[in-house]
């Protein structure tokens, strides 16, 4: 009983994880199909932006939201200089946006040097019989609840959204109503950046802080949206579900080695099976 | 000037040449500037395989390190096992090519079988390599050995033996590095011929058809998704080839090729060099290596800054690449023209003769959400005979048409080609079975010439070279087009290029022929021609036309069904079904009688 309860929150504390790296590249890959290679180096900054803070002074709750502000910032001048002049030439953005990946882990080396940072994991650690699990596990659960709904409500209940949404679906008509799409795609890829600052934030305490630290994550994150499909939002949530689920529960009963091999290898079999992801026919919102 | 144009495009001429500038290099450089050569040439190999799948193919793959890299831990685990008892690395070394190919087969099916898009093959191909990645680094504990083979996590697998060709009780003499740059590049010498010979043969052509025009290529019936697997296994093989010969090269292999700094530089060779000319994969290698050993000494650190720097450089600025400023030093390979092909086995010889069944629908559905955009349509279409399909736009006709040409699955219903059931066939294997398709907006491959189009869509049914341009000049003569056979496609005028297409159907001899609105966009004159072109093609064939313009159905003078929401709403002659008052109310009305009058 203990052990089910341990095993529980480690699950859903993986779907956590894989849903916050994730839902960023949702919004900037799976919504306004700009590939953005270097989506793990704006977790790392993320992470770094913590690092900074926290040495700082700064209380570590007070980072995070910073941290997520100073990606989305970041975010908003990478698109003007980088993505802006390559949209509708995907390979290009792929490739402009893979040298600025290289770029960037090569600048936070020099700058803060090869070597892993770490900040504590804050709030100890609660015992259920024999076992334990941190206390910081759920609150990455809980912020992955709430970025979700945030997120959902963000692009469906509010006119930002629906004109965000129409500016990517049919740029010439939403310019023919009077929305200024320029100022849409950036601000919708600065709320793409931000939530990937705000999930290497999130994971700082629990990850090393390192240049490499979004390497680990990108292809997890490009794996979750693809298999998610084509409704951004609730498709990419599922597939965290089932990705970081099975990933878990695999890792948990062999090994962390045996478990990624699985995700992968469900990842590509999901992909013959519904070449559409998992969202392909639902008809949802988003 | 074609001479030299001729021996510069054989398959041969180019590897020799790249091998003889490596040898006489090697000649120049000390032993242990060899060391370092060799890397180069493992190098371009790797590049080789990406331009051949990219350049050429027009798959966007990242995956080519992850193929160098499992074929290299191959090497290295079989080299470990066997070569202490057996005395050879042969065995390694094909292993390696085999791990690397098999990998490739299978991640290639089930990316091109699940028919995902061409940036999900990049992203796939991707997170494939990061995985890998992972999964290697997370290695380095002692339970992680594969027979006497240690894994060795990041720090990597040592002692894996250089290559050498002895048998079992002689071994060989492991070989020294100057002979292992010179079989290095006698490796590379081989593989680049064998890759320019697949491109000269049928399948290559097929490829190039493949990259130009994905749709157009499965609807003359090519089998686009087996032709990707096996473009991707090839160049999985030759990335294959380069990681097990990386692994004798250094006796030791990491997962740091699994990188994303490793992925980058492969496609930056491939950019530098000049995609899809091949021979610049070995170019762009040796100069991206070159500036950036240059660069190593000036900024020790700063190697992956000046890479990644690079790369945004070169799309940026020189959005097609740098093969232009490079492109009077290297001739661009032209495709070779149909003559020199070898025969080669794609696509089979089909269709018999017709048992006079023609083409029939059975109560055929296409549900979109709740929209039902065709409701049960049972038709006939007999054999050798001309039909319209007529409606008011959103009446179900171009839905019901892809229902045909089966670019849709029915929800309902079944299509039944001389009384066999094809509903659940794909395109390609529909085209095989003899139905010819001609969709409405004009599909062909631009960049080709006339004839080479109308060759492509002939070798799919006969895969006989001679057969093929037998049928060339019979279909150029046809559709009036003989005067501009060597014109690129994309120069005809716009009727042309729809009776290049409508010659590109006949040519396959198809029993069935969909046309879907063959006068779009046409020209009086040109459509007075195309009345003459769709009766002559009745005379051996099943045809189905889908039209809009009155004036151009009442011409062909064939039998109409019309469509109303879904629905058949009328059959018959034109002059009968101008005096149907429904027919007038919903559709007719305004349009015959101006036509008519």
């Amino acid at each position: 009983m203990d052990q089910a309860l341990t095993i529980v929150v480690s699950v859903l504390a993986s779907m956590a994880t894989l849903l916050l790296i994730s839902v960023g590249l949702a919004v900037i890959f799976g919504l306004m199909r700009v590939i953005n290679l270097a989506h793990g180096e704006f977790l790392m900054l993320g992470a770094y932006a913590v690092l900074v803070a926290t040495r700082n002074g700064v209380s570590l709750w007070i980072a995070i939201p910073l941290a997520a502000l100073a990606v989305g910032v970041f975010g908003l001048v990478v698109e003007r200089l980088l993505i802006r002049p390559l949209y509708g030439r995907i390979l290009d953005t792929l490739l402009a946006t893979w040298g600025l990946s290289l770029v960037l882990v090569q600048a936070v080396s020099i700058a803060f040097g090869p070597a892993t940072n770490g900040i504590g994991t804050p709030l100890g650690s609660v015992r259920v019989g024999g076992y334990s699990f941190s206390q910081y596990s759920l609150v990455l659960i809980v912020m992955a609840a709430v970025t979700l709904v945030v997120v959902y409500l963000l692009f469906t209940r509010t006119s930002y959204g629906v004109m965000a949404r129409a500016a990517i679906q049919n740029p010439a008509m939403a310019r023919a109503l009077g929305i200024d799409t320029a100022r849409m795609n950036m601000l919708t890829f600065g709320i793409g950046s931000a939530l990937a600052g705000l999930a290497g934030a999130l994971l700082a305490p629990v990850a090393g802080v390192v240049p490499s630290f979004g390497q680990a994550y990108i292809a997890q994150a490009f794996m979750t949206v693809i298999v998610g499909g084509p409704d951004v939002i609730t498709g990419t949530s599922a597939a965290a579900g089932l990705l970081g689920g099975s990933y878990s529960l695999v890792s948990y009963f062999t090994t962390p080695f045996i478990g990624q091999a699985a995700l992968l290898v469900i990842a590509i079999v999901l992909l013959r099976v519904l070449p559409q992801g998992l969202s392909g026919n639902w008809r949802t919102y988003l | 000037m074609n001479r030299a144009r001729a021996v510069w495009t054989s398959p041969w001429f180019q590897p020799v040449l790249v091998m003889l500038v490596a040898l006489l290099v090697g000649t120049l450089a000390t032993d242990f500037q060899k060391v370092t050569l060799a890397l180069w040439v493992i190098y371009g190999l790797v590049a080789l395989s990406l331009d051949f799948v990219w350049g050429r193919a027009g798959i966007f793959s990242f995956g080519q390190t992850a193929f160098f890299g499992v074929a290299a831990y191959a090497y290295g685990v079989i080299g470990i096992n066997l070569s202490p008892n057996t005395g050879e690395t042969v065995t390694a070394l094909v292993g390696a090519v085999v791990a690397a190919a098999a990998l490739a087969a299978a991640l290639g099916y089930f990316m091109f079988y699940g028919k995902v898009g061409d940036v999900y093959v990049a992203i796939i191909t991707l997170a494939v390599t990061l995985v890998l990645l992972q999964v290697m680094t997370s290695t380095a504990g002692p339970q992680y050995h594969i027979g006497k083979a240690q894994l060795g996590g990041y720090n990597g697998m040592t002692n894996i033996p250089s290559m050498e060709f002895g048998y079992p009780g002689h071994p060989g003499d492991q070989m020294s590095q100057p002979d292992t740059y010179n079989f290095v590049v006698l490796l590379a010498g081989v593989a680049f011929f064998f890759v320019r010979v697949l491109l000269r043969s049928g399948f290559g052509r097929v490829i190039t058809a493949i990259r130009e025009n994905e749709l157009r290529t499965e609807l003359l019936g090519y089998d686009v998704r087996r032709a990707k697997v096996i473009v991707f296994t090839v160049g999985g093989a030759v990335a294959g080839l380069a990681g097990g010969a990386y692994a004798g090269w250094g006796n030791f292999m990491n997962p740091a090729p699994f990188s994303l700094p490793a992925a980058a530089l492969i496609v930056i060779y491939v950019l530098v060099g000049g995609k899809g000319t091949l021979v610049g994969a070995f170019i762009g290698t040796v100069a991206v290596e070159w500036l950036s050993t240059a660069l190593g000494g000036i900024l020790p650190s700063s190697t992956t800054l000046v890479v990644g720097a690079i790369l945004i450089g070169v799309v940026l600025l020189v959005p097609g690449g740098l093969t232009p400023l490079i492109g009077h030093l290297v001739s661009r390979i032209v495709p070779s023209p149909p003559r020199a092909l070898r025969k080669a086995g794609v696509g089979g010889a089909v269709g018999g003769a017709s048992r006079g069944q023609g083409l029939q629908t059975q109560g055929l559905v296409k549900m979109f959400g709740g929209l039902k955009a065709v409701d049960t349509i049972s038709l006939e279409f007999p054999a050798g005979e001309l039909h319209c399909l007529i409606g008011p736009n959103g009446a179900g006709k171009t839905t019901f048409f892809n229902l045909l040409a089966g670019r849709y699955r029915p929800t309902e219903g079944t299509i039944l080609l001389e009384g066999r059931p094809i509903t659940r066939l794909l395109p390609h294997q529909r085209a095989q079975r003899g139905i010819g398709i001609k969709l409405q907006v004009p599909s062909i491959y631009r960049d080709l010439s006339v004839q080479e189009n109308v060759w492509l869509a002939a070798f799919a049914k006969m895969s006989s070279t001679r057969q093929a341009e037998a049928a060339v000049d019979r279909v150029l003569a046809r559709i009036g087009l003989v005067e501009r056979a060597g014109s690129p496609a994309g120069e005809l005028s716009h009727g042309e290029q729809q009776w290049l297409e409508i010659g590109m159907v006949v040519a396959s001899s198809p029993e069935v022929i969909l046309l879907d609105e063959p006068t779009a966009g046409m020209t009086h004159e040109e459509t007075n021609r195309t009345v003459e072109l769709v009766r002559s093609l009745a005379k051996t064939a099943t045809v189905v036309v889908v039209e809009h313009d009155m004036e151009f159905v009442q011409r062909l003078d064939a039998p109409v069904t019309v469509l109303h929401e879904g629905r058949i709403l009328a059959q018959g002659r034109l002059s009968e079904i101008r005096h149907d008052q429904r027919v007038l109310d919903v559709y007719l009305g305004r349009t015959f009688r101006v036509a008519g009058s």
